[in-house]
């Protein structure tokens, strides 16, 4: 199935510099229907709103964490099967591992290009 | 009453009752034995007495040299200068940094957004805007600096507490340290932040861990089994 490229992405992170370089990024590569939370807790609040075709998240963030996020979103019926994409420094083996147990789709580590952004989201949704 | 004192007094009363012309012989002896114990203690008290009066020394030394080395640590220097110093100056990278990071991102999306049809303004525009960011990239100059202070700081602080502990003689407790609610919380949402010198796990072992390439190479069997659970 093609992807939505209207479709709205919601980018999760609390420093607001990496959301506007992920903004300028899903720009660059044709999505422009963007949404931003500062952390889990305004992101789950904004799913229970809206309908979202993927979620591009940080792991570090208060008082939620991405992780957190992803667990509630997974164990949420309404919301369980929208694309996840873990997008942080915690590059260590353990976080990668409770990540993809959690259910996430996709994990890029920082620093990333948008190169990188385009093809894990290619992977996770199909090419565009 | 020191001890001295004490001995001298017993003494006295010794020599007094032996003056007192008693004829008992059985009494005599006892005042005999009384007096030879009386020199016993006597130096025994006095050693005792200087025993107790080095103890005394020593701990009164070693209070006279704690309080130095506590004052050469100038504690009230780290905490009133050094610290808040440190954290003034970085404060001050983080406000550089996003002031930098606004003004490159701006022109950046500024020239992104640029109108092409007139080829000269755009490439004047270029131009300005590229010359602005390389400006801006001088945050880095000042950063270095103060992030060079701050490290200056605490290789300080370092130097006077091992100092200090190497001098009195301290050591690490053996016991293990409460944890705290924030290192409570890092360690089970496994918040362990950037690793030093770059990703711990490269971009390529994730992507292998999410396809059927080769695993990380730390990877046990038994994670890598439970990966394809």
């Amino acid at each position: 199935m093609a992807v939505e490229m209207t479709m709205p992405i919601l980018v999760v992170d609390d420093y607001k510099t990496m959301i506007r370089i992920i903004r300028n990024l899903l720009k660059q590569i044709g999505f422009e229907n963007v949404d931003e939370a500062a952390d889990g807790q305004e992101a789950y609040a904004k799913m229970q709103e809206n309908k979202y075709g993927l979620v591009i998240s940080d792991w570090n963030m208060e008082p939620m964490t991405g992780y957190e996020l992803l667990q509630k979103v997974r164990a949420d019926e309404s919301m369980k099967a929208t694309p996840f994409i873990m997008v942080t420094a915690e590059s260590k083996t353990e976080n990668v591992v409770a990540a993809k147990r959690a259910g996430v789709n996709n994990y890029i580590v920082k620093p990333f290009n948008a190169g990188t952004l385009k093809s894990k989201m290619a992977a996770v949704l199909g090419d565009f | 009453m020191p001890a001295a004192n004490v001995a001298a007094q017993v003494r006295t009363s010794l020599a007094s009752l032996k003056a007192s012309d008693l004829q008992d012989a059985q009494i005599m002896e006892v005042l005999k034995l009384a007096h030879q114990l009386t020199d016993t203690m006597k130096l025994f008290f006095s050693s005792l007495d200087q025993s107790i009066c080095q103890e005394f020394n020593y701990i009164a030394d070693y209070i006279s040299r704690t309080r130095d080395e506590i004052a050469a640590l100038r504690p009230n220097d780290i905490k009133t200068e050094r610290i808040p110093s440190a954290g003034q100056e970085l404060e001050a990278v983080v406000g550089d940094t996003e002031r930098a990071t606004e003004t490159i991102m701006s022109e950046a999306e500024a020239v992104l957004c640029d109108d092409e049809d007139d080829y000269d303004a755009y490439r004047a525009s270029v131009e300005a805007r590229m010359m602005t960011i390389i400006e801006a990239c001088s945050f880095q100059d000042l950063a270095g600096q103060r992030v060079s202070k701050v490290v200056t700081s605490l290789r300080h602080v370092e130097n006077r507490v091992s100092r200090f502990a190497e001098v009195m003689g301290v050591r690490d407790a053996d016991h293990v340290v409460e944890e705290t609610e924030e290192e409570k919380r890092a360690r089970e949402l496994l918040l362990n932040g950037p690793a030093i010198g770059g990703p711990e796990t490269s971009q390529d072992d994730i992507d292998a861990m999410f396809s059927d390439a080769e695993p990380a190479s730390d990877l046990d069997q038994g994670s890598i089994d439970s990966l394809f659970d």
